[in-house]
């Protein structure tokens, strides 16, 4: 979930230079910046394989399927803390507008609730991962059922929601293909 | 600080999906433990356990990557690669006809 604001959060790699100014304000919170738009960029990847991983449980096994499941719950969550700026933004200005942060925003509410219900239902129908921690899930059908129209659904959300932001996407791995350690900060 | 004031406000709207996903299988009667199984799909079960033994029927180990079985993971890829190229297509096209007739506008 990323907003125009969170673009402008996309600072050039070699921002800051390696000198004793480094330490001014300004570089100082550019570089707050440019560590929050690497950390956004390796989770949302991180996000993106550990769901396609997770879907495919002909892949995985069902015990990798399970933990994957319940590792991407908690990194959904901090993914979700991380923007819950751009949320609370979107959602007040929601009425004023435009056509595309309206799809953003309606698309991001689906994603949120199918990917929430689909992790839920999971550790409610669990067969490996809750047994090993000693908790026996007794769920009906009804979840089983849950989980797989909400992983469906969020199979076709999750490549949606990153494609919106392609372009965020495609600038910071640009930025990081040009960054050399050495060179800048 | 302001981290954990958000993770507060996000596991609430967690909790109130999940809660409203309870709520729905309790009015839709699914909420409910699993059915005990039947005595003729206990004993099939029997039956089954019996042929895993004496090796009629081999079970293979799920529990970790089943490296063979890629075609799984590639079809996923190829689900996401397709939704993500019409999605990026749209947006590239939509674009470039916003300029156009930005363009023009202005000529």
């Amino acid at each position: 979930m990323r907003g125009a604001a969170m673009r402008r959060h996309c600072w050039p790699m070699n921002a800051g230079p390696a000198t004793p100014a480094a330490d001014s304000p300004v570089t100082a919170s550019r570089r707050r910046i440019l560590a929050r738009t690497r950390l956004d960029f390796w989770l949302d990847a991180l996000l993106l394989v550990a769901y396609t991983l997770a879907y495919s449980l002909g892949f995985t096994g069902i015990a990798t399927h399970e933990w994957l499941g319940i590792g991407l719950g908690v990194v959904l969550l901090v993914h979700l803390t991380l923007h819950w700026d751009w949320v609370i933004r979107t959602t007040r200005k929601l009425l004023r507008r435009g056509g595309r942060e309206r799809f953003v925003w309606l698309v991001n509410l689906l994603l949120l609730l199918s990917m929430t219900l689909c992790i839920a239902s999971g550790i409610l129908i669990s067969e490996v991962a809750l047994p090993e921690l000693g908790i026996t899930p007794a769920a009906g059908s009804f979840w089983r059922q849950m989980h797989d129209t909400t992983a469906t659904l969020t199979l076709i959300l999750v490549p949606i929601h990153a494609a919106l932001d392609w372009r965020w996407v495609v600038g910071v791995a640009r930025r990081f293909a040009a960054w050399r350690p050495g060179r800048s900060r | 600080m302001k981290f954990l004031r958000h993770l507060a406000a996000v596991v609430l709207v967690v909790a109130v999906i999940v809660g409203l996903g309870v709520l729905w299988a309790h009015t839709s009667g699914g909420a409910g433990p699993r059915p005990a199984p039947s005595p003729e799909a206990l004993l099939r079960l029997e039956q089954i356990k019996e042929q895993i033994k004496t090796g009629v029927i081999r079970v293979r180990s799920d529990n970790g990557f089943q490296l063979a079985d890629t075609g799984n993971l590639i079809r996923t890829c190829e689900i996401e690669a397709v939704l993500a190229v019409a999605v990026i297509t749209v947006s590239v096209v939509r674009r470039r006809r916003h300029r156009t007739r930005r363009t023009t506008a202005r000529a």
